[in-house]
């Protein structure tokens, strides 16, 4: 290649040293250049004094450096301690809890459990399950509580993947799922030696065996550990 | 001497044709503008304007005005910084 035509015994280091000062000088010039076309432009095109406002304006959005101050002079936690009125219960409630307290109030946060409010409110003659179905069809995804709406959505799951160890999706409602959990066990898993439906050794806790334990708490049976 | 000029010459083509140099370029600029190079020269610029008047200045004024001013305004460790990288692209493509 035609570095190679050229002798490379010319290369010592004060020679690279000096060629690499003069490739850095030059493009050190070429910045210098492209910012006098820059500026030659902004003044001949007239928006090169463009950010210089009148004296009075610059005084006024001055950034301000005061303690307990933002730098637009605001004080910090000025609305801290003020008090707004709910709208939904009309009591007068602190600044900083207000949000939370809405959530609560209206029914639509996280932990709100409107369903279950609205129950215990209207009593349990009324048709509950009908209730829940058509009305709080929005919330039924948004509660992780909701009771009622929970059976419905785990029938539904169960059929989709019979195969995912994850079985409960919670560990609250431990009577209904209980008796799910221990059918899904016997149709699926392979069978193990010591494993009949209700004896299990305390000692071997799978993510589904959790909640036969609870229902069944039996001791050890000897038989039973060393039979595998 | 003649050899050294074609040193150059080829080395420089390297740069241009590898796009090396545009991205050296780019580079001090970036780092001009960071340090504050820039603003420090347009400031310069002004009272250069200010003194020649808006509508008389010319191309020339500013280039021998700025150049000089702006060559030794560039801070040290911007310079180290890109004489590393034309310092590494020598010795990987001078073909020690």
């Amino acid at each position: 290649m035609k570095m190679e035509e050229v002798s490379m015994s010319s290369l010592d280091n004060s020679k690279l040293e000096a060629l690499a000062q003069d490739i850095l000088s030059d493009l050190v010039e070429d910045a210098c250049l492209g910012l006098c076309f820059e500026v030659h432009r902004a003044v001949k095109q007239g928006y090169f004094f463009l950010d210089d406002t009148d004296q009075e304006s610059m005084r006024d959005f001055e950034i301000v450096d005061q303690p307990g101050l933002d730098v637009f002079g605001q004080v910090f936690n000025q609305w801290k301690n003020k008090e707004c009125v709910c709208p939904n219960c009309s009591r007068s409630i602190a600044a900083s809890r207000f949000a939370p307290h809405l959530e609560k109030c209206l029914g639509m946060g996280r932990n709100s459990s409107r369903i279950a409010n609205r129950r215990i409110v209207t009593g349990n003659n009324t048709n509950n399950k009908s209730e829940s179905d058509q009305e709080d069809n929005d919330d039924v995804n948004d509660n992780d509580w909701s009771y009622g709406a929970e059976k419905k959505a785990k029938k539904r799951k169960s059929d989709k993947n019979p195969n995912s160890p994850r079985r409960s999706k919670s560990f609250k409602h431990k009577s209904s799922t209980a008796s799910k959990v221990s059918q899904d066990s016997e149709a699926h898993a392979p069978p193990k030696d010591s494993y009949t439906a209700p004896a299990r050794p305390v000692g071997m806790m799978g993510p589904r065996r959790r909640m036969d334990n609870q229902e069944s708490p039996r001791m050890l049976m000897k038989d039973e550990t060393f039979s595998q | 001497m003649s050899k050294d000029y074609q040193l150059r010459a080829a080395i420089n083509q390297k740069l241009i044709e590898m796009g090396e140099r545009e991205r050296l370029k780019e580079l001090l600029r970036a780092k001009l503008v960071e340090c504050g190079w820039k603003d420090q020269l347009k400031a310069h610029c002004k009272d250069v304007i200010r003194e020649k008047g808006l509508d008389h200045v010319t191309v020339e004024d500013l280039v021998t005005e700025v150049t000089p001013k702006g060559r030794a305004l560039v801070p040290d460790s911007v310079k180290k910084e890109l004489l590393q990288r034309i310092r590494a692209f020598l010795v990987q493509h001078a073909a020690m």
